[in-house]
C-alpha cells in the first residue's frame, strides 16, 4: 500500500523499529557494556584513593582501599529490566514536568520528549547517564525539533527546583548523539484525528468508500455504522460515540502508549487503531472493516492460499492486521503508572538505592565534562583525592559514607521526586 | 501494491540500526567482561565507550576529509569520500559550536538534520550521515554536488541557456519542493543559491535550515522567513499561519529571474520588496485578496495609487521567452493571494511541461566549472542569509516599464 | 585516394581554351565541370563564367556550364573522374532546394532491406542504372527513372513544406497543435495507467464481492479464479500496451515529420518503385514523454478517499477564520495529513519486516546510507 512505503521512508522505521527480540538483545548489550564501564570506573576511583592513601603513609587505610578493590569485582549492576523500570519513571516524570510547565507543553513536544529518552536509553545505561540529568533536557529537545521554541533562560526558569540552565543543556549533545541525530518522531495522535475525522463524515452521511473497495455508498456506509454493537458504555448519539472514543484513546495514547515499547514494535497507526480498539471495539472494527473489508472474526482461519500461493491482498492484511493489534492493545492494556502502584513504587525504590551504588562516577557531572570537552573527564570523585589535609584519609572516609548513607536514605524517601539535577556532585 | 518510484532508497538499504554493530560489539563487550580481572587498570579500547558512542565512531570512521572547500561563521564544509572508496565523494558540513549561542545546538542545524532525514528524493539533497567530532561538534554528511548552484549560471553572462533548459531545471525544483509539500515540509528558502547543481545536472534543493513541518492549525508559525527578494507577500504581510504557497512564490521568483537572468522584484526593505511586488502584479485588496487587511502588517493603499491585478498579457509581455503557456504557468505561481496560488502538484500538472520544446537532458544543460568552491560558499552559509554581494546593482537594472 | 592530378607540375600542359601553358604562367591552375568534363583554365574560367551560365568554349560541346560547379579533377584519367562523380549522384541524388540542399540515397544498406534476395536484386539494379550512364547506354531512360524517383519523393518533401508554411502562419496554431500533442501523450500515457488500474481494481472488486456473497470457505476457490482472470487479462493488457506505444510512436514521428525533410525523404523512398523491397522503416523508441511527477501518481492512496470537507467542530472556527485563510493556510493540506497519518503503515507489520531486514543484513553488513553511497559510487558518482 502507498501509505505503507511513505511510512518506510520515514527515520523512525528506518532507525527505530524493532522485534520484540532484537529490542531485547539490544538493551541486554547496551547493560553489559554499562556494566563493564561501571566496574572499571570504580576501581580507577578506588585505585586513586588507594594511591593517595599510600602517599599519606597510612597503613590503615590501604587496608580499606584493599577492601574496596576487592569489593569492585563484585558491584552489583543494575539489569536491564531494572533499567527498564528506571527509565519508565522518568518517561512518567516527564509527562508530569511537561503538564505541570507553565503553560502546559503540548501533547505532542511531551510525547517526543518521552520518545527521545526512550530511544536514547536504548543505547545508553542509566548507570552511566542518569535519567534524571537526561529528562529536562530531553523535553527542552522536543521544544527545539517540535517547533515549540522557547529561549533555555526561559525554559530553566519554568523547571521547578534549582535546574539551572546550564544543567539542562549540558546533555544536549549526549542526547542527540544518542537519537543517532534523528530528531522526528512519528505519533498517533493525528492519525487518531484523521480517524475520527472519517468516522464523522460517515456518520453524518458524507463518508467516502476506501480506493479498493469502492462500492460502498455514503449510505451504506452510514447504515453500516449505525448498526454496529452497542458500545462499552451507552451514548446519547453516534456523535457523542465518536466524540467518547477519541477522548479516551487519546488518553491511552498520551499515557500507555508513551510508557510502552509501542513506538518500537508498531507503526503509528497500528498504535491508535489499538488503542481505538480499547475504547470502542465495534466502532474501530467498523473501521477496519471499511478500509479493508471483513468482518474477520476472532477466530481466524489460516490464511487461505491458493495454488499460486497466492493470497488475497486485502483479506491477508486484515487477519494479519487482526493479531497485530490484538498484541498491541494488550501491550498498552497493560500500563499502570508506576506512580499510582505501591508494589511496583516499592520495587522502584529498591532499583534506585541500587542504582545509588552502581552509579559511574565517571560520568556523573555531565556539566563539568561539557565545559572539559575533549579532554578525558576525569573522575568526579577524584575530588576527594586532592592533596592531603589536616584531616586524615580515614576520616575522611568515613565522614564520606555517612554522607553516602544520608544521601541514600533521603533519596529511597523521595525517589527522585522534585529535584531533578542529581546531588552527587555536590560531595 | 504500488511503490514509490523512488525505490532506489529503498528502506532496506538505508538502514542506520544499530543492530549491526550490536552484534558486533556484543562480542566485545563479553570479552571485555570476561577478561576484566586481567585488565584491571587498562580500559579496554571498545569497554572505554558507550554503545552510543561506538556507533557514532562506526559512523564517522567511515568517511576521510579531504580538503576545505568553504568556511563561514557557521560552517565548515570539507570533500571528503568513503573510506574504502576512495573515488566516492562527499560534501562535509562540520557546524561550528557557536560559543555565544548558549541554547545548544542552533535551530537551522536542528531543522536541516532532521528534515533531511526524513526527505529522500532525485531533487533534495541527500543527506548520507550525521556524525559528531570529540570536540563535539556535528558533521552532516551530504552529496557532493560540484555543478555549482543556478545562481552562478544565471549571472554568467558567458553561459547561454535557453527555454528547454529552463524547463528543465524548473522541472526539477518543482519536483523537489512538492516532494517536501508531499511530506508535509515547508522549506522557506528557495532562491537560486539553494539550488545546487550535482555532477549530472540533476538540480538539488539545500539548505533546509529555515525548513518546518506544517498543516497544523492554530499554531503561529514566523513571518520572518524566506530571503526578501523571494518571500511572498503574505509573508510581508505577518502571516502566521500559512502554507505551501509560500514557497510556490519563491519558485516563481526563481522562474522570472531565470527568464530575466537578474531577480525580478528586488525590494531594499521589507517595506520597499512589497511596494515592488505592487507595482510588478498590481495592489492586493479585499477585492482580489479577500482578508488581506486582517493580515498584522496590511497596509492599506491610497486609492489613487492601486495598481491593477496584472493580466495575462502582463506576464506575456514581461517574460516573451517563456511563451504563452510558460507565462501561464508563471502567472498561477504569482498569484498574489496565496490561495488563488497553484500548489506544487498544481504546477507539475501543468501543460508547460509537456509541450514543445522538451525540457533539456540533464547531460545537455549548460554548466560551469569552479562549483566545488560554490558548494562550500552555499552550504556554509546560514538558512536566511542573503549574499549581500550578489545583484548589487540589480534594482536598478529591473523596469518594469510602467509606473 | 590517386593523388591529385591536377596539382602536377607539368611544364608542358596547355590550356585547351586560352593556349597558354604553365611554362609562362607557373601558378595555372585547371578546373573541370562534371557536366562535360572538359578541362581548362582558372582564369578561362573566371573569364567566361562569372558573368552567369554560359556554354562550353570547348569545340562541338553544347554544355551549359555555371561556375560554381567547376572543380579541380581529382583523377588522372577524367573517364574514371566521371564514373566516380555518376556513382556519387547516383547514390546521393542532390536536388536544390530554396537554401536547402536535399539527399536522395541511394546508397542502402543491407539491413534496410527485407531479405538478402532483394538486397542483392537492389544491388544490381543499381549496378545497371550506374554502368547506363558510365556508358552512356539509354541515357535518357535511365535518366527518366531517376528523375522519376526524384520528383516523387520531391513531392513529399514539397508536401511537407507546405505543412511547414502553413505552421509557420501561425505562431498561435502551432502552439495549439503542439499543445494538442502533448495532451495526446498525456492521454495515451493515462490510458495506460487508468486501464492497468482498472482491471486490477475490478479483478478484485469481482473477488471481493464474490467473497462476500459467498462464504468464506469459498474464498480459496474465488481468489484462484480471480488471479486467473488477472493472468488472462495481464496479457491482454500487454497488447494493449503495445498499441498504446505504437500510437506514441506515430505520433514521435509526426514529429520528426515536421522536424527533418531528410527522414521524410527516406520514409517516401520506401514506396517509390524504383527501389523494391524496403524494410518499413522502424522509427526507434520513442523517448519516453516527460513525466513531471517522475512516475509517481500524486494523491494516490490505498486506505482511503481524501475529501474536500470533513465535519469537525474542533475545525470549525478555522473555516471561517478571515486571518488565517488570507495568510493561505488551508485546511485541505490538515485533511491530507491527518489522513495520511491515519493509516500510513497500517500494514507495516514490523515484527516481520524488522526480522527480515536484519536477517538480510546479516549477508550484507552495515547496510546503510553510506554503503549504497559507495554502490553508486562504483557506477562513477
Amino acid at each position: 500500500m502507498i501509505e505503507d512505503d511513505i511510512y518506510r521512508a520515514s527515520s523512525q522505521y528506518r532507525l527505530w523499529s524493532y522485534t520484540e527480540s532484537s529490542l531485547q538483545s539490544l538493551r541486554a548489550t547496551t547493560n553489559a557494556v554499562a556494566s563493564e564501564r561501571v566496574r572499571a570506573a570504580l576501581r580507577r576511583s578506588r585505585e586513586t584513593h588507594q594511591s593517595t592513601a599510600s602517599s599519606a603513609g597510612t597503613p590503615q587505610s590501604e587496608t580499606s582501599a584493599e577492601n574496596k578493590i576487592k569489593d569492585a569485582n563484585d558491584i552489583e549492576c543494575l539489569t536491564p529490566e531494572e533499567e527498564l523500570v528506571l527509565v519508565r519513571y522518568y518517561c512518567e516524570k516527564t509527562l508530569e514536568l511537561g503538564e505541570t510547565y507553565k503553560p502546559p507543553m503540548p501533547t505532542m513536544v511531551r510525547a517526543t520528549a518521552i520518545q527521545y529518552l526512550r530511544r536514547f536509553y536504548l543505547t545508553n545505561s542509566p548507570m552511566t547517564y542518569h535519567p534524571k540529568s537526561i529528562m529536562a533536557c530531553a523535553l527542552f529537545v522536543a521544544t527545539k525539533t517540535d517547533n515549540y521554541y522557547m529561549s533555555l533562560r526561559q525554559f530553566a526558569e519554568g523547571i521547578p527546583g534549582e535546574t539551572t540552565a546550564e544543567d539542562v543543556i549540558a546533555p544536549e549533545f549526549l542526547l542527540m548523539q544518542g537519537l543517532r541525530f534523528t530528531f522526528d518522531v512519528r505519533h498517533p495522535f493525528r492519525g487518531l484525528e484523521g480517524g475520527v475525522m472519517e468516522l464523522q463524515a460517515i456518520a453524518e452521511g458524507q463518508g467516502q468508500p476506501a480506493p479498493h473497495l469502492p462500492h460502498e455508498t455514503a449510505e451504506d456506509l452510514q447504515q453500516g455504522l449505525l448498526s454496529i454493537a452497542p458500545p462499552p458504555v451507552p451514548s446519547s448519539s453516534m456523535a457523542d460515540r465518536i466524540a467518547r472514543a477519541h477522548t479516551k484513546t487519546r488518553e491511552l495514547l498520551k499515557s500507555a502508549a508513551q510508557m510502552t515499547d509501542a513506538y518500537f514494535l508498531y507503526t503509528p497507526s497500528q498504535i491508535w487503531l489499538s488503542a481505538f480498539l480499547l475504547a470502542d471495539r465495534p466502532l474501530a472494527e467498523f473501521l477496519l472493516d471499511v478500509k479493508l473489508g471483513g468482518p474477520v472474526t476472532a477466530t481466524i482461519p489460516p490464511p487461505e492460499i491458493d495454488d499460486n500461493g497466492l493470497v488475497n491482498p486485502l483479506y491477508e492484511i486484515r487477519s494479519k492486521l487482526h493479531r497485530v493489534l490484538s498484541e498491541c492493545s494488550a501491550l498498552l492494556q497493560s500500563y499502570t503508572p508506576l506512580s499510582s502502584d505501591p508494589v511496583q513504587m516499592k520495587n522502584l525504590k529498591r532499583i534506585a538505592k541500587k542504582l545509588y551504588h552502581c552509579q559511574n562516577p565517571e560520568k556523573v557531572n555531565i556539566s563539568a565534562a561539557r565545559k572539559r570537552e575533549s579532554a578525558r573527564p576525569s573522575p568526579a570523585i577524584q575530588s576527594d583525592a586532592g592533596p592531603v589535609t589536616s584531616e586524615s584519609e580515614s576520616e575522611r572516609l568515613a565522614k564520606k559514607r555517612k554522607l553516602e548513607q544520608e544521601e541514600a536514605a533521603r533519596q529511597s524517601d523521595d525517589v527522585f521526586g522534585g529535584e531533578l539535577v542529581t546531588q552527587r556532585t555536590k560531595h | 501494491m504500488a511503490l514509490s518510484p523512488f525505490g532506489s532508497r529503498s528502506p532496506s538499504m538505508t538502514v542506520h540500526s544499530p543492530n549491526t554493530a550490536i552484534r558486533l560489539r556484543a562480542t566485545a563487550a563479553q570479552n571485555s567482561v570476561a577478561g576484566s580481572t586481567a585488565a584491571v587498570a587498562k580500559p579496554m579500547p571498545d569497554g572505554d565507550r558507550e554503545l552510543t558512542e561506538q556507533l557514532n565512531i562506526e559512523v564517522r570512521e567511515r568517511y576521510v576529509k579531504d580538503k576545505k572547500v568553504g568556511e563561514g561563521t557557521y560552517a565548515v564544509v570539507y570533500v571528503g569520500h568513503l573510506q574504502d572508496d576512495p573515488s566516492s565523494r562527499v560534501a562535509i558540513k562540520k557546524i561550528k559550536v557557536n560559543a555565544e549561542y548558549k541554547d545548544g545546538l542552533a535551530m537551522d542545524a536542528v531543522r536541516e538534520v532532521k528534515y533531511l532525514q526524513e526527505l529522500k528524493h532525485p531533487n533534495v539533497i541527500t543527506l548520507h550521515d550525521v556524525f559528531s567530532s570529540k570536540d563535539q561538534n556535528l558533521s552532516l554528511v551530504l552529496e557532493f554536488l560540484p555543478g555549482g548552484d543556478l545562481e552562478m549560471l544565471i549571472k554568467d553572462s558567458d553561459i547561454h541557456y535557453g527555454v528547454a533548459d529552463i524547463k528543465a531545471w524548473m522541472g526539477m525544483l518543482a519536483r523537489g519542493v512538492w516532494w517536501c509539500h508531499e511530506n508535509f515540509v515547508l522549506h522557506r528558502d528557495i532562491k537560486p543559491n539553494n539550488l545546487l547543481i550535482a555532477s549530472d545536472g540533476e538540480v538539488k534543493l539545500a539548505d533546509f535550515g529555515l525548513a518546518r513541518s506544517f498543516a497544523d492549525p492554530l499554531f503561529n508559525m514566523t513571518h520572518q522567513v524566506i530571503t526578501r527578494w523571494y518571500r511572498p507577500p503574505e509573508l510581508l504581510y505577518g502571516a502566521r499561519q500559512y502554507s505551501g504557497a509560500v514557497d510556490v512564490w519563491s519558485m516563481g521568483m526563481v522562474f522570472a529571474e531565470l527568464l530575466l537572468r537578474v531577480p525580478f522584484v528586488a525590494g531594499s526593505t521589507d517595506l520597499d520588496q512589497i511596494t515592488k511586488i505592487c507595482e510588478a502584479f498590481g495592489t492586493p485588496t479585499e477585492d482580489n485578496w479577500p482578508g488581506v487587511s486582517k493580515l498584522p502588517y496590511y497596509i492599506p493603499t491610497d486609492k489613487a495609487q492601486v495598481v491593477p491585478l496584472q493580466g495575462r498579457d502582463f506576464f506575456l509581455r514581461q517574460f516573451p521567452t517563456a511563451g504563452p503557456v510558460g507565462a501561464d504557468l508563471l502567472m498561477s505561481m504569482c498569484a498574489l493571494d496565496p490561495r488563488k496560488r497553484s500548489t506544487a502538484v498544481q504546477c507539475l500538472r501543468h501543460n508547460w511541461w509537456t509541450m514543445d520544446p522538451r525540457p533539456t537532458q540533464n547531460q545537455d544543460l549548460p554548466r560551469k566549472s569552479g562549483g566545488t568552491q560554490k558548494m562550500g560558499d552555499d552550504l556554509t552559509r546560514r538558512g536566511g542569509e542573503l549574499d549581500e554581494g550578489m545583484f548589487k546593482n540589480a534594482a536598478r537594472q529591473l523596469d518594469f516599464g510602467m509606473k | 585516394m590517386a593523388p591529385d592530378a591536377a596539382s602536377r607540375r607539368d611544364e608542358d600542359e596547355v590550356c585547351p581554351v586560352c593556349k597558354s601553358s604553365r611554362y609562362l604562367n607557373p601558378d595555372m591552375r585547371f578546373l573541370i565541370n562534371p557536366e562535360c568534363y572538359h578541362k581548362m583554365c582558372e582564369s578561362c574560367v573566371d573569364r567566361i563564367f562569372s558573368s552567369g551560365p554560359a556554354n562550353c568554349p570547348v569545340a562541338g560541346c553544347r554544355k551549359t556550364l555555371r561556375k560554381n560547379r567547376f572543380r579541380k579533377q581529382t583523377f588522372e584519367d577524367i573517364g574514371v573522374e566521371r564514373e566516380v562523380d555518376i556513382r556519387r549522384r547516383v547514390m546521393h541524388m542532390q536536388y536544390s532546394q530554396i537554401n536547402r540542399i536535399t539527399s536522395i540515397r541511394l546508397n542502402r544498406r543491407e539491413e534496410e532491406f527485407d531479405s538478402k534476395r532483394a538486397y542483392d536484386d537492389f544491388l544490381e539494379q543499381r549496378e545497371d542504372i550506374i554502368g547506363n550512364l558510365v556508358s552512356r547506354i539509354d541515357v535518357a531512360k535511365t535518366e527518366a527513372q531517376l528523375h522519376k524517383y526524384a520528383t516523387e519523393n520531391m513531392q513529399s518533401i514539397r508536401a511537407n513544406q507546405a505543412i511547414e508554411a502553413e505552421e509557420a502562419s501561425s505562431f498561435q496554431a502551432r502552439i495549439s497543435l503542439e499543445q494538442e500533442e502533448a495532451r495526446l501523450r498525456r492521454q495515451a500515457a493515462r490510458e495506460e495507467y487508468e486501464t492497468e488500474r482498472r482491471e486490477i481494481q475490478a479483478g478484485r472488486e469481482d473477488f471481493l464481492s464474490k467473497l462476500a456473497s459467498g462464504s468464506s470457505t469459498d474464498a480459496a476457490a474465488i481468489a484462484r479464479e480471480g488471479h486467473k482472470v488477472l493472468l488472462k487479462k495481464s496479457s491482454a493488457r500487454r497488447s494493449e500496451e503495445e498499441r498504446i506505444r505504437q500510437k506514441q510512436a506515430a505520433l514521435r514521428s509526426s514529429e520528426l515529420k515536421r522536424g527533418s525533410n531528410l527522414s521524410t525523404a527516406d520514409f517516401a523512398g520506401a514506396d517509390t518503385g524504383l527501389v523494391k523491397g524496403l524494410r518499413k522503416i522502424k522509427t526507434p523508441e520513442p523517448e519516453k514523454p516527460y513525466d513531471p511527477f517522475m512516475g509517481y501518481v500524486p494523491d494516490k492512496r490505498d486506505y482511503y478517499t481524501l475529501q474536500s470537507y470533513y465535519p469537525s467542530q474542533y475545525l470549525d472556527p478555522i473555516r471561517n477564520d478571515a486571518r488565517m485563510l488570507a495568510g493561505g493556510y488551508n485546511l485541505q493540506d490538515y485533511y491530507s495529513r491527518t489522513l495520511l497519518e491515519a493509516f500510513a503503515g497500517l500494514s507495516c507489520f514490523i515484527g516481520e519486516e524488522v526480522s527480515q531486514r536484519d536477517a538480510a543484513r546479516v549477508t550484507k553488513p552495515a547496510a546503510t546510507e553510506g554503503t549504497a553511497l559507495a554502490a553508486e559510487s562504483g557506477q562513477g558518482v
